[in-house]
């Protein structure tokens, strides 16, 4: 561990852990007191997230800020950290969430402490994913992200009676558990056979990434094994057809967790399946590529059109994460530079804007009850603040010029049509259909006459509720009218990984 | 002064950013900030003007190229960057004039509005991205600003969002644009794929000398303009503009006649080279122009709401300059859209005024309207015979301008058809200027009053130049041979000519059109209703737009969302419950079947002994 970047980098992944720890033993009454307590490890992970991109440099930024302890010599596994051009921002992207998150959740007052311990550990395992350079603890915090979800959604879920089908959150709680918990088995299955081959190859036992990646696999287990890293992370990433768990997760989960969920936990996947598959098994990745690109063209058309039949908020835009992902998959599919460096800003910009979704809708669901768009109608007129924000996030989504996804599409649009011209046509018409879903959902919610009625005492989102709203749509600006510096960070990580992969 | 051309799109971009985030705090400094900056931009406008006439370089070399880096990746470099030459400045002096005029006329206007500050916010945005978009010199950031000119009108049309018709035309506004968008994006990527860039020149260049082989000009050229088709609404796209209508009458002037609809003319004739190169897209120009004027030409003649009047006649004079252009006539439809603009301006306006002061939106119920208020009167009289085609208003040279140009580029018997589109456009602007000023007074309009100077000012500006904005097209110094010369700057000078035949015969038709119409809406002589009730089957027809609105509908709610539902319904009820839910249950059916074999009692274990062995010893035997 040397220099201060170094130290910040640990202290980042640790804070939230140790954080956790504490409030463990913190009275469980006193709401305000973890609150506020809460709120202040969110906020010092986003300081820290923050010096660590905007001090980033972007020459040689393959293995920066690296933290090394031996853990067990006799296996090779060590306690690595590091930070590259591609996760300086999904670590900055994961320190905002929780941020805006923590806030967010001010509301929480069913057993608050028990929640924000599990909130922590589950921010915590997103950082170690990102910072991990070693696929022993990638795999441990890739866990530790998974479980603590299963007790969010559980408890402090809610649960939906959609008339003809019933989705309580103890079957979502359980359906994202034992999915992503499949995910994980299959990558597991992979990083073992990696771990074992690399050793009857060189005849050392590692498991750090760095040495991995210098070891010659040889094209047939490449082959073999690589599909195994892409589906087992293309679960978490929402890829088709293993998406659904990610719809209903969203509707039996509280609003913290859905942005986390929608937020940063889904790029864990397309995260795993660039730095760990396309890294580690190039030759695998150039020969899958076809099928990644394949489905992430059906997720972004298949879930486009779902959002477009459904009714519900959180199912449209769990399904519309469904169709943003499938951007990410097709960008990285492409293996074209631009269009990888657009699939990792897609995964920032996705983050940031469908979590100011979730932020939205959380607060559309606490005051009305209701997230039917055929039953709401006219809110605009007494949530004026929560309409424009709501609508930040539509354009954003249906990729406006001026917001950061509007950036990230076109890169992956030229990216993918300049390799598979068929499937950037496909693209485009996946963004024509997301104004289509987008538009109907703004206008059936916010325009039209409103119900005087009904919605007398119909309040708009408080002062904390716009400021996380404000937070969230300020990034989405600044990179979108801005990208210079970020897609400067981004090739910088991706670049040299391209360049391995000979494309 | 060039160097500061960035100011024009910049100025209003600050106004929006100023107002959006500190406007509601400031409401007063609303009309101010918005209109202050709008004139700083038209005032730098016309620094830039003369200093463009002042450079004595040659005209290829005088093109002025400003530009930034705004994304560095992969080895591509995308800049923005902006573009002036006399297609640019010809469209920034329209927009800057059309948006500060109409911002001081929404002074009053919308006074009463208590989200004034939304609106002047949203009204500086459109200004600053329609003028990005015409100054922008590369493809990229084009359509960048084609998007942001869309939102913003669909945030002015549904500026009235409690109203259920202008919630629902501002989504039909932005979701047909769209479908055009992806034709324009797609013909965006397909010319990076092929050349490496999105810069303007460097593509003009390849074009030039062969770079692009003709197959791709003429797929970029035919993608490129369904983006037109869309946002200039074109045939089959056309269908959100008289919709449009629903947002308040200020935004139909400046967005939604003067400005953004002329969009897609400006791509086309921005992108001229490819429609030179390509003879089959530039006769889908020809033919969808030709196409859209005159069937909205024979819509706006039986519609009565005044604003719809006018919608369709935009429809007519959109088509009328593709038509143009898609012939050859680069000046022509340049020339019709700048003189279009003031004078269309002008008719909204009026028409603003009318239903201000009357309350009135049928022309059905005006008539005799001059008595009331005559300045508005004569301000849409001469909006009306301009883009009739009489002379000396500006329509008329703009219209015989593109008729000649389309018999110099298609012959005989698209110029018959131009001809045609001239007597209807006579005709209908005859018929809403008799029907509403000339005639008896009805008595419910008794009340009616003339506008405020406020709102009157900008229009009798307007009018000017409809009036004497024709006389552009003529020589009158070496510095300034005329539009078409301007236009065309240097190698390709194409001087304003007049054809006397064609311009007797359009005279003709045009001062029969008004003639007719008098006969019709004022003398009496000819009644309207015998023809209605002759053709009754052709005026339904037109009354209901074509059905064209009908099918679409069907189409969305028969089609479309059926689609969706059933794909929300396949994924629910196929991909989870039987792939994601069955997966679940077959792992516990197993499990509960499996429980058998670990019962733990010795017997079942024995037996398990006995039936392996038999059967091991049976294989064996066997074998």
């Amino acid at each position: 561990m040397n220099g201060l970047e170094s130290v910040l980098l640990f202290s980042l992944v640790v804070t939230p852990f140790l954080g956790a720890a504490v409030l463990a033993f913190f009275p469980a009454d006193n709401h305000k007191l973890i609150h506020w307590y809460t709120r202040i490890i969110a906020a010092s992970g986003l300081a820290i997230a923050a010096y660590l991109f905007i001090t980033f440099d972007t020459g040689d930024s393959l293995n920066k800020y690296i933290v090394d302890f031996d853990w067990l010599p006799s296996l090779g596994i060590r306690f690595t950290l590091g930070l590259s051009g591609i996760t300086v921002p999904l670590v900055l992207l994961n320190a905002i969430i929780f941020f805006g998150g923590v806030l967010i959740s001010w509301n929480v007052d069913h057993r608050p402490k028990d929640f924000f311990v599990w909130l922590m550990l589950l921010v915590a395992g997103v950082y170690g994913v990102f910072a991990s350079r070693d696929l022993f603890f990638l795999f441990f915090f890739y866990e530790l992200a998974v479980v603590p979800m299963y007790l969010l959604v559980g408890v402090w879920g809610s649960s939906t009676d959609f008339g003809t089908f019933l989705r309580t959150k103890e079957y979502g709680a359980m359906k994202v558990m034992l999915v992503l918990v499949a995910g994980s088995v299959l990558v597991w299955i992979a990083i073992l056979a990696m771990w074992v081959e690399a050793r009857e190859i060189t005849g050392i036992a590692d498991f750090g990434m760095a040495g991995l990646s210098q070891v010659e696999f040889s094209e047939g287990f490449q082959k073999t094994y690589y599909p195994f890293l892409m589906i087992g992370f293309g679960i978490l990433a929402g890829l088709w057809p293993f998406h659904t768990w990610s719809p209903d997760g969203h509707v039996a989960a509280p609003t913290a967790v859905s942005m986390l969920h929608a937020g940063v936990l889904m790029k864990l996947g397309a995260f795993g399946i660039l730095a760990v598959g396309m890294v580690l098994l190039p030759d695998g990745a150039r020969f899958w590529a076809p099928l990644l690109i394949g489905l992430g063209t059906v997720n972004v058309i298949y879930g486009a059109i779902s959002a477009m039949g459904q009714k519900d908020l959180k199912y449209i835009i769990g399904y519309s994460s469904v169709s943003h992902m499938g951007y990410v998959l097709m960008g990285l599919g492409a293996l074209d530079t631009l269009a990888v460096d657009g699939a990792v800003l897609q995964m920032f910009s996705h983050g940031i804007m469908t979590a100011l979704f979730f932020a939205m809708v959380g607060v559309i669901y606490q005051r009305t009850h209701i997230r039917d768009i055929t039953i709401l109608a006219g809110l605009g007129k007494k949530m004026g603040i929560t309409g424009v924000f709501l609508a930040v996030a539509g354009l954003t989504s249906l990729g406006l010029p001026g917001f950061s996804s509007f950036v990230a599409e076109i890169m992956i649009f030229i990216g993918t049509y300049r390799t598979y011209p068929v499937v950037g046509v496909l693209a485009v018409v996946g963004a024509a259909i997301t104004a289509v879903y987008i538009l109907r959902m703004l206008g059936a919610v916010f325009f039209g006459p409103i119900d005087e009625n009904k919605w007398k005492d119909l309040t708009d989102a408080n002062k904390t509720e716009t400021g996380v709203a404000a937070l969230l749509t300020g990034f989405l600006l600044l990179w979108g009218l801005y990208p210079f510096r970020i897609v400067e960070i981004i090739d910088s990580g991706v670049v040299p990984i391209m360049e391995r992969l000979g494309s | 002064m060039m160097e500061w051309a960035w100011l024009i799109p910049a100025m209003p971009a600050i106004a929006f950013f100023f107002l959006a985030t500190a406007g509601r705090c400031l409401p007063n400094w609303s009309a101010i900030a918005a209109t202050g900056t709008m004139a700083v931009a038209f005032i730098v406008f016309w620094f830039v003007l003369a200093d463009w006439f002042s450079m004595s370089a040659l005209p290829e070399v005088k093109a002025f190229g400003f530009s930034f880096d705004w994304i560095k990746a992969g080895g591509s470099t995308f800049t923005w960057g902006m573009v002036i030459d006399p297609i640019s400045l010809v469209m920034v002096g329209l927009v800057t004039a059309a948006a500060l005029g109409i911002q001081i006329y929404t002074w009053s206007y919308m006074s009463h509005e208590p989200r004034f500050t939304w609106f002047f916010a949203v009204h500086s945005l459109f200004a600053a991205a329609m003028l990005a978009l015409v100054l922008a010199d590369n493809l990229l950031l084009l359509y960048i600003a084609w998007e942001l000119v869309g939102i913003c009108s669909y945030l002015l049309i549904g500026f009235f969002y409690d109203r259920r018709p202008a919630a629902e035309a501002a989504k039909k506004a932005f979701i047909t644009t769209r479908i055009g968008d992806v034709g324009l994006l797609i013909g965006i990527l397909l010319l990076f794929a092929k050349t490496g860039t999105f810069e303007l020149s460097a593509i003009f260049t390849m074009v030039e000398n062969g770079g692009i082989s003709e197959t791709v000009i003429t797929a970029a050229a035919v993608l490129l303009f369904l983006g037109a088709i869309g946002k200039s609404a074109q045939f089959p796209l056309h269908v959100w503009l008289p919709d449009a209508m629903e947002g308040p009458t200020p935004v139909s002037a400046l967005v939604h006649s003067a400005t953004m609809v002329v969009a897609g003319v400006y791509l086309v004739a921005r992108m001229f080279p490819f429609y030179e190169h390509s003879e089959s897209a530039a006769l889908m120009v020809t033919l969808i122009g030709a196409f859209t004027a005159v069937g909205a030409a024979a819509i706006a003649l039986v519609v009565t709401d005044i604003k719809r009047i006018l919608a369709y006649s935009t429809l007519t004079d959109l088509g009328f300059m593709l038509f143009a252009l898609g012939a050859g006539g680069l000046t022509a439809g340049m020339f019709h859209l700048l003189i279009h603009g003031f004078s269309k301006a002008i008719l909204f306006l009026g028409a603003g005024s009318i239903s201000h002061g009357s309350g009135q939106t049928d022309i059905r119920q005006m008539g005799g309207l001059w008595r009331k208020m005559p300045i508005t009167a004569v301000i849409f009289g001469i909006g009306a015979l301009s883009l009739g085609g009489v002379p000396p208003f500006g329509g008329f040279f703009s219209k015989d301008e593109v008729i000649t140009a389309v018999f110099d580029g298609r012959g005989w018997g698209f110029m018959a058809i131009a001809l045609l589109i001239g007597f209807m456009k006579a005709l209908y602007m005859g018929r809403v200027f008799f029907a509403v000023f000339l005639g008896k007074l009805k008595p419910e309009n008794e009340h009616a009053h003339e506008s405020s100077m406020v709102m009157l000012a900008p229009m009798l500006v307007f009018a000017l130049l409809a009036l004497f904005g024709g006389f552009l097209a003529l020589s009158y110094t070496d510095g300034y041979q005329g539009f078409g010369y301007f236009v065309f700057e240097g190698t390709h000078q194409h001087p304003f000519h007049l054809n006397k035949g064609i311009a007797i015969g359009s005279i003709a038709l045009a001062v029969s059109g008004f003639i007719l119409a008098w006969m019709a809406y004022v003398q009496g002589s000819l009644k309207t209703e015998p023809i209605i009730k002759r053709f009754s089957g052709v005026h339904r027809v037109l009354i209901n737009k074509y059905y064209v609105d009908e099918v679409y509908q069907w189409v969305i709610d028969k089609v479309v969302l059926v689609f969706g539902r059933f794909i929300a319904f396949f994924d629910r009820a196929f991909i989870n419950d039987i792939g994601i839910n069955g997966t679940g249950s077959i792992v516990t059916t197993t499990g509960r079947f499996m429980r058998y074999v670990q019962s733990g009692k010795l017997y079942t274990y024995a037996m398990g002994m006995i039936v392996g062995f038999l059967g091991l010893a049976l294989a064996w035997w066997v074998s």
